[in-house]
């Protein structure tokens, strides 16, 4: 059977003998579905693939995935792509863009705006734990000394969180604040990697900077 | 009644157009007004179906079946019309007072405009509307993959535009000489063919905003009546009809409307009214196929929709390889 080039939600797209499922494909009665409308692919999963013990598959099954329509906030008001951009949530290990609202005696609080380089519809409610900041020397961190309210930070989800939060972790070197202001709005410059500096007056402050790419 | 004080209210006995003296004077005038049903028992209605309207919202889908003869003797139209509109709004966050959720909550809001049926409709929701919104809910809930969004909420936006109608004007102003007293008010036969149409539009509305579902669900109507008029010379009976409109029927015994999955024979809402008999099998039958013919039109929609999604973005991709490609020689012309 070939496969479809357009695809439909509860559209057969294959047995699960001869594919795995991929985004965008569901599973029922030992066949793989299309969950979401949009275009087939089928794409040879890497050969590296997390099969340690498992001599019984030769080879990989072909991956079949559904492209989600790119979220493209340029085109037209209206038109067949209006409105329908890819919906997107922050997962486990996906990074993130957010600005800080409020500091806290332990964490950070801070609005994930953007997902994987893709803008949120609406803005989704972080927390960076104090723990979480920096990969050494955990227990000298200090939440004022890392960030500021307003500062935008770069982050990786590491939990969906509890009710209301996820949890967003900096503890890499190119994690951490990439756009920092002073009192008076003033853009602050990193000098190193734990202060920003205004280079007008030659002020410092305290952040946990990204690294620059 | 909780009357709605913050906004001009309309009058509450309704705004129709005006019914001519001819038709309460000649008595048999009444009666040539009626429609009657011009298509086969087995014969849907047409429908428009169309995706991605409402720009601001992450899916959106519009559905009209349009009358098929508007009669220009009176200012009323003979039959009603359904048209409805619906927007998805989300998967977004949840709100911070709601608990952990480990899937998608559904929400789904159906509304009547003031206007959208003879009756005028208040501003806030009644019971009929919060009614026919927890049906759709159970309908869409079967058929969404919840645990693909976890964390998260999904709006179901329905604003009802113009909605069937329960019964012909004409017997309202026959019998009782006031709009909206007749026989076939307050009966739901209409309220059937609403929710039908809900289902479809916010199948198309799901698919469109690319939230993973199990299946396209699609809604169906079927109806028997009880068969007074007979035109052609049926045994006097019940006469079992999909997709009724209930203006063109005088007499209808019962009726049923369901969400039917076509890809897995499953049925997620199934709302019934009347009197069926024994046996309610062949009727949901009905209604199923009923659904049937709508998904046909659904997935039609659906596909053309889709491709021109695609098709702006591969040309968009085009462009842009050929603007790189054709950096180093440019050249004017005209």
């Amino acid at each position: 059977m070939s496969l479809p080039s357009m695809a439909l939600p509860g559209q057969l797209l294959g047995p699960s003998t001869k594919y795995a499922p991929g985004p965008g494909t569901h599973m029922h009665d030992s066949n793989i579905y299309a969950s979401i409308p949009g275009p087939v692919s089928s794409s040879s999963s890497p050969a590296t693939a997390t099969k340690p013990h498992s001599n019984t598959t030769s080879k990989p099954l072909p991956l079949l995935s559904i492209r989600r329509a790119p979220s493209n906030p340029s085109t037209a008001v209206l038109g067949p792509n209006s409105g329908s951009g890819s919906p997107i949530l922050p997962e486990v290990s996906s990074t993130v863009l957010g600005r800080i609202t409020r500091l806290g005696p332990r964490f950070a609080t801070l609005d994930i705006v953007i997902i994987n380089d893709t803008v949120c519809r609406e803005s989704f409610a972080g927390l960076i734990r104090r723990e979480d900041i920096r990969a050494t020397e955990k227990d000298k961190v200090k939440i004022e000394e890392s960030f500021r309210v307003g500062d935008i930070v770069r982050g990786e989800v590491v939990s969906l969180g509890d009710q209301s939060n996820y949890y967003v972790s900096t503890a890499r070197n190119e994690l951490g604040v990439v756009v920092a202001k002073g009192e008076g709005g003033e853009v602050l410059v990193p000098v190193s990697w734990k202060e920003v500096r205004d280079m007008r007056t030659g002020r410092g402050e305290g952040r946990k900077v990204a690294k620059p790419f | 009644m909780n009357s709605d004080r913050r906004r001009i209210n309309a009058p509450s006995g309704g705004t129709s157009a005006p019914v001519f003296a001819r038709t309460v004077k000649e008595s048999g005038y009444l009666k040539s007004l009626r429609p009657s049903r011009t298509r086969g028992p087995k014969e849907l209605r047409k429908i428009f179906l169309q995706t991605g309207i409402v720009p601001s919202a992450s899916g959106s889908a519009y559905l009209e079946i349009p009358t098929s003869n508007s009669s220009t003797k009176t200012l009323i139209p003979s039959q009603s019309s359904l048209k409805i509109i619906c927007s998805i709004q989300g998967p977004k966050p949840l709100p911070r007072s709601a608990p952990f959720s480990p899937c998608l909550l559904l929400t789904t809001t159906v509304k009547f405009a003031p206007f959208a049926t003879r009756t005028r409709r208040g501003y806030v929701r009644d019971s009929v509307e919060r009614d026919l919104g927890v049906h759709l809910e159970t309908a869409l809930r079967g058929v969404i993959i919840a645990e693909r969004w976890p964390k998260s909420g999904v709006e179901v936006v329905i604003t009802i535009i113009e909605g069937d109608e329960d019964g012909w004007w004409g017997d309202d102003v026959s019998s009782t000489g006031v709009v909206g007293g007749g026989p076939g008010a307050g009966s739901g036969w209409g309220l059937l063919n609403v929710l039908a149409g809900c289902i479809t539009v916010a199948s198309a509305a799901i698919a469109d905003a690319g939230i993973d579902c199990v299946d396209l669900v699609c809604g169906g109507v079927a109806a028997v009546t009880r068969n007074s008029a007979s035109r052609n010379g049926q045994r006097q009976g019940a006469v079992q009809i999909l997709d009724p409109n209930p203006s063109e029927h005088r007499d209808i015994a019962a009726a049923c409307a369901v969400a039917y999955l076509a890809g897995r024979d499953e049925i997620t809402e199934l709302w019934m009214k009347g009197a069926i008999g024994a046996d309610p099998e062949p009727l949901i039958e009905g209604a199923t196929h009923a659904a049937v013919g709508n998904l046909s039109v659904l997935r039609e929609v659906l596909l053309e929709a889709v491709e021109a999604k695609f098709k702006g973005d591969t040309e968009q991709e085009k462009e842009i390889s050929k603007s790189k490609s054709s950096v180093q020689d440019v050249e004017m012309t005209g």
